[in-house]
């Protein structure tokens, strides 16, 4: 590859003069995991919509748009905590712009056995942080195709501090773990790149809150984040994302279940121009379950895009998944729902919705549910619903004397908000339930 | 209050009431009684103001008003409250959201301010207290995972919470045991006297019982047939539809 082909994806232009800030950045010894990942993201750069896990993701903002690393911005905690759920009660480790803000962050008084804060603070932890980040996300052990990778690629090239959350066996952490990535930006958008290793023992269990909010400007935001549940772990792994609306937010998830770990996503997505979450749930131990709920609202020429991927390679694990949208005006919605019932994988039950509402004529929603399955006692359903309200229930808020335009102001917020009561945390739940009921009244 | 003049109407092509004469003044309660199929719920929706029951002829008026004329939360704040022989399930709105939203719908529509909020809930208590709703019901989805005859009871106590003049209910009794059909006719009997009329939709003459109607009409294939005192009923159940049918067909 040339120079110029090289520097014409604004996305890595900057990142030989950027490297040795990494290194200073977050931990030492990452040098041959970031060559690696730079190599295979330069070998195919930027997807376009001709690429097939990128059909209906528009992504020329990142080609056509201004953005750059935005280190160094100053943020108070009023600041903070003026923002969707920056005032949360919770142990709190916050980023701006990427970057690690410790006097935004408050992660003291941890039980023993815990270790919830940056990398770069976590040099106690640098064995298992090596371990494990990286080998959860570029696991080979998966069937079939697998899912395009490179923006997974660009973040760990550009891998610098992060967030890990460690707890050893046994140790639950009652308090809410709320992880916040602040953009904070001028004219020019703020590039940044979060990752987030969660890391929990057998049979512990925590509540997390990662949230993706803007202060000021616009942000692109490709984040990673690794999980890896050892057995009989719980993890209650909550996210919203509600950027600007001219943001551009990517991100990918991984997680790894050992035997009998329970993992629960509840993935919110409100805000940016092109949002897209990827989930792959990789359960490699037997009577796991796992839970996918989402919710999505697309407004204006808002695009939300969700991509999941279920691997069940053992016996006797249920995996329940709902993705709801709720698309306005020029709203698109996408979902692609991939699982996968490995050979060994018998008595697997794995149940998948995907409902959207449009409520105007130019929304669009495009699903695509993939099943495959190569054991033979198994239950996989799955179910796809796209339209308009429910006439029944519209009548009979309507019969109750309830005017039609608040009828269906109130089932439109129903339909997310029984996504919403999956979140444990009564306080975040609140908080979310009110800015549906905003985001649905703009 | 009510009076129906010929009405008809249809289903997909399909007519359904064939010309309906009935008057209810205020204080009364009328039965409709007839088997399955006549056009009992038809009926029902087409009062309540169902979309896709198309009025082909005649007239509503009640309250001296064209009801025909309002949509179906007009009519409601006018006072009209259907019971639903099939009550929907509405997930993620709960119980109280609901009955606050329609309360304060219709106090609006009268240019009333809202319920407060102290008021609302001695209310929602008193009323619960009278259908024996478990108070954790409440905060439940509408109707969502109900029994049977849940569902019916919470329609009973919508109808108390919300007061109306005119309550029409549709085969509130079917799918009830003993039991509930006590507490539910026991609802509907605390809302009877002074003005509301109140029009009592059923099969069976069992709820009858314990709602003692002022008067019972019989609707057969879309029209009524016959009509008399609470009497009627009692013969009725002794002998079947059919007696009826001969007594119609003999008309003929
Ligand atoms: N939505 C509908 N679409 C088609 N046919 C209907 C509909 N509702 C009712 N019908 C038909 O109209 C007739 C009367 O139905 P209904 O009013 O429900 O009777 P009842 O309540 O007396 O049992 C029946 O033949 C029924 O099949
Ligand atoms: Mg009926």
């Amino acid at each position: 590859m040339t120079a110029t082909s090289l520097s014409s994806d604004p996305l890595v232009a900057a990142y030989d003069e950027l490297l040795p800030v990494l290194t200073v950045d977050g931990l030492p010894g990452f040098e041959e995991l970031r060559a690696a990942a730079i190599r295979r993201y330069r070998e195919s750069g930027i997807p376009t919509t001709r690429d097939e896990e990128f059909k209906y993701t528009p992504l020329h903002a990142l080609t056509e748009t201004k953005y750059r690393f935005g280190y160094g911005a100053n943020l108070t905690r009023e600041d903070v905590s003026g923002l969707l759920l920056g005032d949360v009660d919770a142990i709190t480790v916050v980023f701006v712009n990427g970057q690690f803000a410790p006097d935004l962050s408050s992660t003291d008084s941890l039980p023993n056995g815990a270790y919830i804060g940056s990398f770069s603070e976590a040099t106690e932890f640098e064995d298992d942080i090596k371990a494990h980040l990286g080998s959860i996300a570029h696991f080979d052990g998966r069937l079939g195709s697998t899912n395009d990778l490179r923006f997974v690629d660009l973040n760990t090239a550009y891998l610098g501090d992060g967030t890990l959350v460690f707890l050893e066996k046994n140790v639950a952490v009652e308090r809410t773990i709320h992880i916040v990535h602040v953009v904070s930006a001028s004219e020019v958008a703020a590039l940044s790149f979060p990752r987030i290793l969660i890391v929990l023992g057998e049979n512990a269990e925590a509540k997390v809150i990662e949230s993706y909010v803007t202060f000021a400007g616009n942000g692109v935001t490709i984040p990673v984040t690794e999980v890896r549940l050892a057995a009989s772990a719980r993890l209650e792994h909550n996210r919203l994302q509600n950027e600007s609306l001219a943001s551009t937010h990517i991100a990918n998830i991984f997680v790894d279940q050992a035997t009998t770990s329970v993992y629960t996503s509840n993935n919110i997505n409100f805000g940016a121009s092109v949002s897209r979450c990827d989930i792959n749930a990789y359960v490699g131990g037997e009577h796991c379950e796992t839970w996918l709920n989402s919710a999505n609202v697309a407004a204006g020429s808002q695009i939300i895009d969700n991509h999941t991927r279920i691997d069940h390679a053992q016996p006797n694990c249920q995996s329940f998944e709902v993705y709801k949208s709720i698309l306005k005006d020029n709203g698109v919605g996408v979902f692609n729902g991939k699982i996968f019932v490995y050979e060994d994988a018998q008595k697997t039950d794995a149940k998948q919705t995907n409902q959207a509402i449009l409520l105007s004529p130019t929304a669009t929603m495009n699903t695509k549910p993939q099943l495959e399955i190569f054991a033979d006692d198994v239950k996989c359903t799955h179910g796809a619903t796209i339209g308009q309200l429910r006439e029944d229930a519209l009548f009979y808020l309507r019969a109750r004397g309830i005017p039609l335009a608040e009828a269906q102001g109130l089932l439109v917020y129903a339909f997310a908000a029984e996504v919403l009561e999956k979140i444990t945390i009564d306080e975040v739940r609140g908080k979310l339930e009110a800015a549906l009921f905003e985001k649905l009244a703009s | 209050m009510l009076t129906i003049t010929d009405l008809s109407a249809r289903v997909e092509e399909k007519e359904i009431l064939k010309g309906i004469n009935l008057t209810i003044n205020p204080g009364e309660v009328h039965a409709i009684m007839g088997p399955n199929g006549s056009g009992k719920s038809t009926l029902a929706s087409v009062l309540a103001g169902r979309s896709d029951y198309e009025v082909t002829g005649g007239s509503v008026e009640l309250f001296e008003q064209d009801l025909l004329e309002l949509e179906p939360d007009e009519r409601a704040a006018e006072g009209l409250f259907l019971a639903f022989q099939y009550p929907v399930e509405i997930p993620g709105v709960t119980n109280t959201y609901f009955l606050r939203s329609a309360i304060n719908a219709i106090r609006k529509y009268h240019g009333q301010e809202d319920m407060p909020p102290k008021e609302f809930m001695a209310l929602v208590k008193e009323k619960a207290a009278l259908m024996e709703l478990d108070p954790a019901m409440l905060s439940r989805s509408v109707n969502e995972g109900f029994s049977g005859g849940e569902k019916k009871r919470n329609e009973i106590f919508q109808m108390a919470m919300l007061d109306p003049k005119f309550c029409v209910l549709d085969e509130t009794d079917s799918g009830l045991d003993i039991d509930a059909l006590k507490i539910v006719a026991n609802g509907v009997n605390a809302l009877r006297g002074g003005d509301r009329g109140i029009l009592v939709i059923t099969h069976y003459q069992r709820l009858l019982d314990y709602i003692v109607p002022d008067f019972v009409h019989v609707l057969m294939d879309g029209r009524i047939v016959k009509s008399g005192g609470k009497e009627l009923a009692l013969e009725l159940e002794e002998k079947g539809y059919d007696f009826i049918k001969e007594e119609v067909a003999a008309r003929a």
